[in-house]
């Protein structure tokens, strides 16, 4: 008796241990599932991968529920090594969401080349965005062009070692790893402390032109500058 | 020190969500690679059509890298396609071509690169050449080792079931006569027995795969977020014109970024203007071959010497191809 019942224990051991790969595969599935629904994706990844980020997780638990329902009868792999760490690495995905700092991330980073077949220039200047003016000011480099145009973007604060901080947006064609910085000059009002870097602006203004480095450029001059709430996309395409 | 440890944390906060970025990217090309290992393990668990696909030192590179065109995976989705291969006995030529040419014989990396450079046909002409001269290159240069020197332990193990037990001395028998038999290869082996292949062993097989190529996944996204993140990309980048650094500046990049090759076009297009024309060429040909993010997944393919062997005979390739481009157009 006392045999059979170790028998019966060793069974059941044996069938958990079959089904630990899957509660792993599970646990992915979750983590994937609330990284599309906690917004974050907009943070890390282009909008084209959102959906197959969804339907990675849409199907490993699919996967995974199957495997719990009907676990294989025949040997299996004892991957304790990687199911440790992917378990960990999933659970600390889920508890500590990404807080990138933009600024430290784009001050590693030279600005993103805008090619000329982007520019839109069918927008009056006050409804272009920091990108567009980028382009704008990369195709057409003559600053004097744009003097006067009334300006409203929004973007984070880019500090600027040994000049005044930039307003700035990161352009992401894949993930997080390749985004790239896009950065306006602004004249901050006088008498006014600048503001810290990652802090998200809204700033009206107008375009002038300023003396850089022994050349002309374009220079946001700040009139009413706003504190706003980092946008739900951060990331520009 | 406020400061310091405000600059630090805000270092840690960065390379943590980089990765969550690359790895959320990886995940469904690991996926859809591991899908393919199974599918192919179900059609032909015996290996008997993979086994007739072409070999020879021309021949067998050349279809495996084509086989890009029918099975479009990038760097992370076609190690476990390529183990599937080789586990099953294809030509060795054949699994390697695939392997190293396939990230970019695919329909979304060419499609993808003509979008990024539609004025520069010559890229268009010369990534995918010149990714198939590196697969042929490497592939000869690989199989002048033996199996046993070339391929990862288990690898070897799960491929010599699928050869004649004849080519084998009684010492090498590991998994056949003598020896403690690997789980995974008695799993396939059973499978390959019954002849019919259920679909929960399938499953099985996909989940195990994934979980091992997964936790590899994640190192190796650890590593590239690390360093990309504390290293200005600007570093790599400072050598611009010059034409053999900046061939060599580029390779850098590309082995850190670690972007998936269906978009490293439009990364690449960033800085284009900023580097000559064989640095922009030797940043599109390395990345899909080898970057930081896949050398852990690699591992599973080769043993550690082979892996240098790859690194170095890649690196070599990429900077005569990029050098040749240099003397022509510059």
């Amino acid at each position: 008796m006392p045999n059979s019942v170790g028998a019966r224990a060793s069974a059941q051991s044996g069938v958990a241990v079959k089904q630990l790969p899957y509660l792993v595969l599970g646990l992915w599935g979750v983590v994937l599932l609330n990284c599309w629904a906690d917004g974050r994706l907009n943070l890390l990844l282009h909008s084209n991968f959102h959906s197959l980020v969804l339907a990675t997780g849409v199907i490993f638990l699919l996967l995974a529920s199957a495997g719990l329902l009907w676990p294989p009868s025949g040997p299996s792999r004892r991957n304790y090594l990687p199911m440790a760490v992917l378990s960990i690495s999933g659970i600390a995905l889920m508890l500590w969401p990404p807080k990138p700092s933009l600024s430290t991330l784009a001050a590693n980073r030279s600005s993103a080349q805008l090619g000329d077949s982007e520019i839109s220039f069918l927008s009056p200047p006050e409804q272009r965005s920091l990108s567009d003016w980028v382009r704008l000011l990369n195709s057409q480099p003559d600053p004097e062009l744009y003097a006067g145009n009334p300006v409203q973007v929004s973007g984070f604060v880019l500090a600027v070692p040994g000049a005044a901080p930039e307003i700035a947006r990161l352009l992401v064609r894949c993930c997080l790893a390749d985004a790239t910085p896009v950065g306006l000059a602004v004249r901050w009002p006088p008498k006014q402390q600048w503001p810290k870097p990652d802090q998200w602006l809204q700033i009206n203004g107008v375009m002038a032109v300023e003396s850089h480095q022994g050349a002309l450029r374009a220079v946001l001059v700040a009139r009413k500058i706003r504190l706003i709430k980092a946008p739900a996309r951060p990331l520009e395409p | 020190m406020a400061l310091l440890n405000e600059a630090l944390m805000q270092q840690l906060a960065t390379v943590w969500a980089v990765f969550q970025g690359l790895l959320l990217e990886a995940i469904p090309f690991l996926l859809i690679g591991v899908a393919i290992s199974s599918v192919a393990m179900a059609w032909d668990p015996r290996g008997k059509w993979l086994q007739k696909l072409p070999q020879g030192a021309l021949m067998g590179p050349l279809s495996g890298a084509l086989l890009g065109f029918a099975l479009p995976a990038c760097e992370c989705g076609n190690v476990p396609v390529t183990r599937r291969m080789i586990a099953v006995g294809a030509p060795l030529g054949t699994a390697l071509g695939f392997l190293f040419a396939a990230p970019v014989l695919n329909p979304v990396v060419l499609l993808s690169t003509w979008a990024a450079f539609p004025d520069k046909p010559w890229l268009l002409l010369l990534r995918p050449a010149g990714s198939v001269l590196i697969a042929l290159l490497l592939s000869g240069l690989l199989q002048l080792l033996s199996e046993s020197d070339l391929l990862n332990g288990e690898l070897l193990a799960e491929r010599n079931l699928s050869q004649p037990l004849a080519k084998f001395s009684l010492l090498e028998r590991r998994s056949g006569l003598i020896g403690e038999p690997i789980a995974q290869t008695k799993l396939v082996n059973q499978a390959n027995r019954d002849g019919d292949f259920q679909a929960i062993q399938l499953l099985s097989h996909g989940v195990n795969e994934f979980l091992e190529l997964g936790s590899l996944l994640l190192l190796g996204c650890g590593l590239a977020a690390l360093i990309q993140t504390l290293i200005p990309r600007d570093l790599f980048l400072l050598l611009g014109q010059a034409p053999t650094l900046s061939i060599i500046s580029a390779m850098l990049l590309a082995l850190v970024v670690s972007v998936c090759s269906s978009v490293d076009a439009f990364l690449a297009l960033g800085f284009a203007e900023q580097i000559t024309p064989g640095a922009l060429l030797a940043f599109l040909l390395l990345g899909p071959v080898i970057d930081l993010k896949s050398v852990s997944l690699l591992s599973r393919v080769f043993t550690w010497p082979a892996l240098a062997l790859v690194l170095a005979g890649v690196c070599l390739i990429v900077l005569v191809l990029g050098q040749a481009l240099n003397l022509v157009l510059l």
